[in-house]
């Protein structure tokens, strides 16, 4: 339960292009994820896609920017741990046709059955479908921003 | 910082642990011990400037657009099947 008491919600895997603007100091991104944090919305960044927005910005900044958001309370980074999750994100990015950094997003929400958050919903939509089990995800955006308006459903 | 100090039973890369053993052999530490828990407390200022960091960053978000970002995201988590 959360500390509103209310059920924990199943995580946010945090995607390349959320944790771009992370690293790029945005001021919204960061704060919609401070406020998710403080209503004990589990938040779970995948290390290769925080790296892939490290090597994108290569700034002191930025990288403290993303040290900054793995520390929030109910957040975690989600390592590559072994030769068998090794395999599997192999699988994942053999199967979607995914980057390395995206395809650790979409590993980790398959195996933990979690929701992505990301700026980029075409690119989940194309690739929902791809796995055995649907991949769902959210979109950060303005309702008026929202061409496909209505929840991003995958299945 | 504290001047109580708590026993710990930690394992250390022994490279790591002959540097902290040097630290404290040419006096750049008073032992073993203050070095670890040096590390330790780096670790944490650095956790906890990051910690700031973004916490300044958000203080600079429109908060209307915030929140209706927020409410388009829970209406969007709403309507996906049940995990």
């Amino acid at each position: 339960m959360t500390e509103g008491g209310n059920p924990i919600p199943p995580p946010y895997v945090l995607d390349l292009s959320i944790l771009t603007e992370v690293a790029c100091g945005d001021a919204g991104v960061t704060g919609l994820l401070l406020i998710l944090d403080g209503r004990g919305q589990p938040l779970v960044l995948p290390v290769l896609a925080v790296l892939q927005a490290s090597l994108d910005a290569r700034t002191a900044d930025a990288d403290r920017a993303l040290r900054g958001i793995g520390r929030l309370e109910h957040a975690e980074f989600a390592p590559l741990r072994d030769a068998v999750q090794a395999a599997g994100l192999a699988s994942v990015i053999s199967r979607t046709g995914l980057d390395q950094a995206d395809g650790h997003v979409a590993y980790v929400a398959d195996v933990s059955v979690s929701r992505i958050l990301t700026m980029d919903a075409a690119k989940w939509r194309e690739h929902a479908e791809k796995l055995d089990k649907p991949l769902h995800f959210v979109e950060y955006a303005e309702p008026d921003d929202d061409t496909n308006a209505g929840p991003e459903l995958s299945s | 910082m504290s001047g109580r100090k708590e026993r710990l039973e930690v394992e250390v890369d022994p490279r790591l642990h002959a540097y902290a053993e040097h630290l404290v052999e040419v006096g750049q530490a008073a032992s073993v011990s203050d070095v670890i828990n040096d590390a330790l407390a780096e670790r944490e200022r650095q956790d906890r400037e990051a910690l700031d960091y973004v916490r300044e960053t958000a203080a600079r978000a429109d908060q209307g657009k915030m929140a209706r970002v927020l409410a388009h995201i829970d209406r969007q988590a709403a309507a996906l099947p049940a995990t």
